[in-house]
């Protein structure tokens, strides 16, 4: 069979005349991580890669970076999509922010990626990795020593570990065969479960101490695909002020809060604010939690189907769920 | 008495605990049960101290927090006539003294770089004094750097004991902690027992070893002529950094970003006049009133950063580096930009690279 990275490369270099820019992932600072690339020449489609260290959501880059509703002329967008990227693709044009049509879309069906973190911790003194894949329900790295091999429960990003959609959603593309999801509905929101056995001081107890750590960085914000509001988000703005400059409990709380709010019914659970916070705060519960509240009062998830309308972006004077 | 004394592993506790009735002692900590990250928290007896790896977050907030209060004010209403109103202003705040135990020498060398800017010019910051004057650091010789380390790079090293009061080497089952300086060695009799002289000679040969070792393969130190003729080159800032998402962990995980913002926090008659730190990477950091933004653009303000660190920095007091080269700022960013890279490009364009 053929490699995977081989296969992404081919692929976009078919097409790559019609393309304004690739974005994708290549080999980061170090054997343990990837980084966002954005290819716009053909040459450099070889930098490509695929491997579960690939762990960033490019669909990011769309609302924020690139502005992708406006064309400059016919090109598309090359992008790479794992199922949960794909989720982000799909809810971005369910709220019109872009067009199916701009998009020039490789899926790729996805096992997980790797918490470098996790990974870490169990093996702090791993160097000089040639190679991170996947077997069956193991993570294989191999150094210039031996191989390693860790259980996937160990050493997967959180969001891994709940994923019912690891195939992508939409796709031009698609890069080796589709992977039945580890996880059925039923327990999709496990972890959140855990959290709810908790007696509500308690609950209060755990949030107050994840949140305390937060040092309102805002990276949670910037990574989340489906926060669009760009420069203007109301945790900075002076007028009104909602927020003051404190660092307090409160203010974090606030803050968190009002991400979490903005994302109810939209939220896509990429969990990248979950994977990239420094404080390593687990933030993707609480916008999983309301997803599960829309879930069960509404029946809709976000990012599963272009042609739905989101339910809080219309109105049905006959709603049942509410 | 010998200024070399040695603390068991098993004794590290007690003695921070001693040292703790002295004055704020702040330790490496977990950041909670099966998280990797490290910041640094006052000892309190539960506390578990973990010296094997770099905090997440340096410890420059002991000295810089990242909130402060500057004064506290309250209006008052004239009785006698309403349209006049007194201010109250308290601007007085007790600082107590405070021991970083098991920084590492970026950590410590990062506040060359805040002594340059709230100190040595032409105001001092009485804030950033108070505290300054009034926190040691016992700092670590760090053997434990990993692939976005680069302190060498940047003209220090994993040896480098400057700025530091006390000086500790990991030897055995233990440590010989030494002190530098006066304030360092006020505190050596609180801390432990004299080392022997075999501890001390290894401790010695450890030092001299982690010494020789060169972190980071770059030298970083004369990059501000190529950065200002790289400023304009747009195409290059593009490449190398379009993938920022202009968040503000690496301002705010490193050591010497220094940047803050002061507002007035109030409710109804009374407030706080606060300094919070700020970062070059957010939008409304250069959004002026008229609302125009000099620097709209996230590559924008990341190159800023470089600029500052390697070039205006450097211009403005006599070729001193902003970077420490802890690398949190690469370790940190979620899209894994690395710093060393963007500046060792400068030189020449990536593509020359191949």
């Amino acid at each position: 069979m053929e490699d995977k990275t081989k296969t992404l490369q081919r692929e976009f270099l078919k097409v790559f005349e019609k393309l304004e820019v690739v974005l994708g992932w290549e080999p980061g600072y170090d054997s343990l991580h990837a980084t966002p690339s954005f290819i716009r020449q053909a040459k450099d489609l070889n930098k490509l890669v695929w491997n579960p260290l690939c762990s960033q959501n490019l669909c990011t880059y769309l609302v924020k970076t690139l502005n992708a509703s406006v064309r400059k002329d016919d090109k598309k967008i090359g992008i790479c999509v794992k199922g949960c990227d794909s989720r982000s693709l799909v809810a971005l044009i369910q709220e019109k922010f872009i067009t199916r049509e701009t998009f020039y879309i490789v899926g790729i069906p996805c096992e997980g990626t790797v918490d470098w973190r996790r990974l870490m911790r169990i093996e702090p003194s791993l160097k000089d990795v040639q190679k991170v894949d996947i077997q069956g329900n193991e993570l294989e790295v191999e150094t210039a020593q031996k191989t390693y091999r860790f259980p996937l429960q160990q050493v997967l990003e959180q969001r891994c570990l709940h994923c019912r959609y690891p195939n992508p959603i939409i796709y031009d593309c698609l890069i080796g065969e589709p992977i039945t999801p580890h996880i059925g509905d039923d327990q999709a929101y496990g972890d959140i479960e855990k959290i709810e056995q908790y007696s509500l001081p308690d609950r209060l107890k755990f949030w107050e101490k994840e949140l305390d750590r937060c040092i309102r960085c805002y990276a949670c914000r910037n990574a989340c695909p489906l926060c669009v509001c760009r420069d203007s988000c109301i945790a900075e703005t002076r007028t009104p002020k909602w927020l003051s400059q404190r660092c307090d409990l409160k203010e974090k709380f606030f803050y968190h809060m009002i991400h979490a709010i903005h994302l109810a019914g939209r939220c896509t659970e990429c969990g990248e604010c979950e994977r990239v916070c420094p404080m390593e705060i687990p933030v993707t519960l609480i916008k999983k939690k309301l997803n599960q509240i829309v879930k069960d009062l509404l029946d809709y998830e976000a990012g599963i189907d272009p042609q739905k309308q989101p339910p809080l972006l219309t109105f049905d004077p006959g709603e049942k769920g509410i | 008495m010998s200024e070399k004394i040695f603390i068991a592993q098993g004794e590290l506790t007690a003695m921070l605990e001693r040292l703790s009735k002295e004055m704020d002692v702040w330790v490496p900590v977990e950041m909670g049960d099966e998280k990797w990250g490290i910041r640094f928290l006052p000892y309190h007896e539960d506390t578990i101290v973990v010296l094997d790896r770099q905090s997440t977050i340096s410890p420059k907030n002991v000295v810089f927090p990242q909130v402060e209060t500057l004064l506290r004010f309250r209006y008052q209403k004239d009785d006698n006539d309403p349209s006049k109103q007194r201010i109250d202003l308290k601007d007085r705040q007790d600082v107590s003294s405070a021991l970083v135990f098991g920084a590492r020498p970026c950590d410590v060398r990062g506040f060359h770089t805040f002594d340059q800017v709230f100190l040595n010019g032409r105001y001092k910051d009485p804030y950033y004094e108070q505290r300054r004057e009034k926190t040691l650091f016992a700092t670590l010789l760090c053997d434990t750097k990993d692939s976005a380390c680069f302190c060498s790079s940047v003209g220090s090293g994993p040896g480098d004991r400057e700025g530091s009061d006390l000086w500790i080497v990991p030897v055995d089952d233990g440590y010989v902690i030494q002190a530098l300086n006066d304030k360092g060695r006020k505190l050596i009799p609180i801390m432990g027992k004299q080392a022997t002289t075999e501890q001390i000679e290894k401790a010695q040969r450890i030092q001299e070893q982690v010494t020789a070792k060169r972190i980071g393969e770059y030298d970083l130190t004369r990059s501000a002529r190529d950065f200002t003729d790289r400023f304009e080159d747009m195409d290059y800032w593009r490449d190398m950094v379009s993938k920022c998402i202009s968040c503000g962990i690496c301002t705010f995980v490193c050591p010497t970003c220094y940047c803050f913002n002061i507002t007035d926090e109030s409710r109804d008659l009374e407030g706080e006049r606060i300094r919070s730190w700020d970062s070059c990477m957010f939008y409304h950091y250069t959004l002026e009133a008229s609302g125009h933004n000099p620097r709209p653009e996230k590559f924008e303000r990341y190159r800023n950063r470089v600029g500052h660190k390697f070039s205006y920095f450097p211009d403005t007091y006599s070729g001193m580096i902003s970077c420490c080269g802890c690398g949190r700022c690469i370790r940190s960013c979620p899209v894994s930009i690395d710093i060393r890279r963007v500046v060792h490009h400068l030189k020449e364009a990536v593509d020359a690279e191949v």
